[in-house]
């Protein structure tokens, strides 16, 4: 019984099991709403579930020249890094599972990890698509990270925290999309370069470089790592709407935020064209990252000068 | 008891799979030497108005990812060696629709000095659909028919395969 409780926990409730089927539940709200916009009928309810089932049922290819521990290795890194993220994020409104100071930093990273990992991915297949879209994967990260981490610093500075917990429930009485609303968009954009979703798909371009850094990934590797970038969508959606959005303080709140934000991403991502790589480090360092440094200085003035 | 058991569960994870199967289909598309007229009607059956991705079908780019392999035009001397990679390619379990008259039988490219024949005789395909070029309802109908037939429990024989380098040219 004593062992049995942690592995619940782990697996089931409130991490685990539970986290990848909101995860694939959000994903397919996501690929209904670009399809109700593109005027089509789009996927039924459980096509992302569907969809991981059959890529865990099929064979796995394991090309000749990769390395194997790297191959098998890179998938699970990818799962691992997008669900332990989640324990710090104030998941379905709920406190989150585990908190320390400084948590922020270590969720944004953990976030990343799943990014680094399609780049070596890409890099230990060395195909040549594969390895375009590794370069172009990484490239991408350099281009968003730092914005998106300076956008999710405004609301720590403006709640004299770096713990998520704590500006959750600073948020939960002021809606800092009204005070920071630069700070906002570059977040919800930052999201999108994120997970690779219109414009910022360069990296999988299918129409120039097949699928980029998983070309040569089958079966398994690439149900896992689907189902990472799902996870990761949840997780990034639950930061930006409890650090902009007037915080999250329940199941009811956090479906109602969380689902108002995929709507807008969902409308920008069908509305806007694939970004050329250039293009999408342009937009980060020449407008991105400079009206986010601006807002953070404004914050930072402010906060000397008015106590 | 154990074993009736476990008998159960096999039943109940082969449904699963089938059913997985059945609801996720991504197709890769190979040109082997058409017209272009077949694979714009595949372009047409991707579009909003048909939209297969109700269905679950989808389009990948990589043959590693996909379970049908979608062939339109006869098998030229150049594409003959490229269609069976990308066929070795296709992970287990795989199926492949031939779309066009000319990947059935060579259609007007019969008898052309470059043209090898026609697509069944390169790699085993599973589903046919006539047309030059066939409708998208044909397409869509198809690959219908394909998902019908897997419902089947009988065994499906598997691939044999070819080694590249000892076919002749
Ligand atoms: S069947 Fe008709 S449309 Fe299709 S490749 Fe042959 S000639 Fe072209």
């Amino acid at each position: 019984m004593n062992t049995l409780t942690p592995l619940i926990t782990l697996l089931i409730f409130p991490a685990g099991l539970t986290l990848i089927l909101v995860g694939m539940f959000y994903e397919w709200v996501d690929r209904k709403l670009v399809a109700r916009f593109q005027n089509r009928i789009g996927p039924r309810w459980f096509q992302p579930f569907a969809d991981a089932v059959k890529l865990f049922a099929k064979e796995q290819i394991t090309p000749a020249i990769v390395n194997p521990y790297l191959f098998f290795g890179l998938p699970v890194a990818a799962l691992a890094g997008a669900l332990t993220s989640a324990l710090y994020v104030p998941l379905m409104g709920l406190t989150p599972a585990s908190n320390f100071p400084g948590d922020l930093i270590v969720t944004i990273y953990l976030l990343s990890l799943p990014t680094m990992c399609v780049g070596l991915a890409g890099w230990n297949n060395s195909g040549r698509f594969s390895l375009i879209g590794a370069t172009r994967t990484l490239t991408q990260l350099f281009a968003y990270e730092a914005p998106f981490l300076l956008a999710l610093l405004g609301p720590a500075l403006v709640a004299g925290s770096w713990q998520i917990n704590t500006i959750n429930r600073f948020t939960q009485d002021h809606w800092l999309i009204l005070t920071q609303p630069v700070g906002f968009i570059v977040a919800l954009i930052g999201l999108m370069g994120k997970l690779e979703l219109p414009p910022f798909d360069a990296p999988e371009a299918e129409t120039e470089i097949v699928a980029g850094a998983l070309t040569e990934y089958s079966g398994r590797g690439l149900a896992m790592f689907k189902i990472g970038k799902s996870v990761e969508l949840i997780v990034g959606l639950c930061l930006v709407a409890s650090f902009y959005l007037g915080g999250l303080n329940g199941v009811p709140s956090f479906l109602f935020k969380t689902l108002i934000l995929l709507l807008g991403m969902t409308m920008l991502q069908s509305l806007l064209t694939r970004l050329r790589i250039d293009q999408t480090v342009g937009l980060w360092w020449r407008f991105g990252a400079i009206l986010v440094l601006a807002q953070l200085l404004v914050i930072i003035l402010v906060k000397g000068f008015l106590p | 008891m154990n074993k009736n058991n476990e008998q159960f569960w096999k039943q109940i994870i082969k449904k699963v799979r089938t059913w997985a199967r059945l609801n996720s289909i991504w197709a890769v598309h190979f040109n082997s030497g058409s017209c272009n007229g077949c694979d714009i009607e595949i372009l047409a059956t991707l579009t909003p108005r048909y939209d297969v991705e109700r269905f679950g079908i989808k389009l990948e780019g990589s043959p590693r990812h996909a379970d049908v392999l979608i062939v339109t035009g006869p098998v030229t001397r150049q594409a003959r060696e490229r269609l069976i990679r990308t066929y070795e390619q296709m992970p287990e379990p795989k199926f492949v629709i031939s779309v066009g008259s000319c990947s059935i039988s060579g259609g007007v490219f019969e008898g052309c000095y470059n043209v090898g024949g026609s697509v069944d005789e390169v790699i085993p395909v599973d589903v046919y659909i006539p047309g030059c070029p066939p409708r998208p309802e044909a397409i869509i109908d198809g690959i219908v028919q394909l998902l019908a037939s897997l419902k089947g429990d009988e065994p499906r024989k598997m691939a044999r395969p070819v080694n590249v380098e000892e076919i002749p040219a």
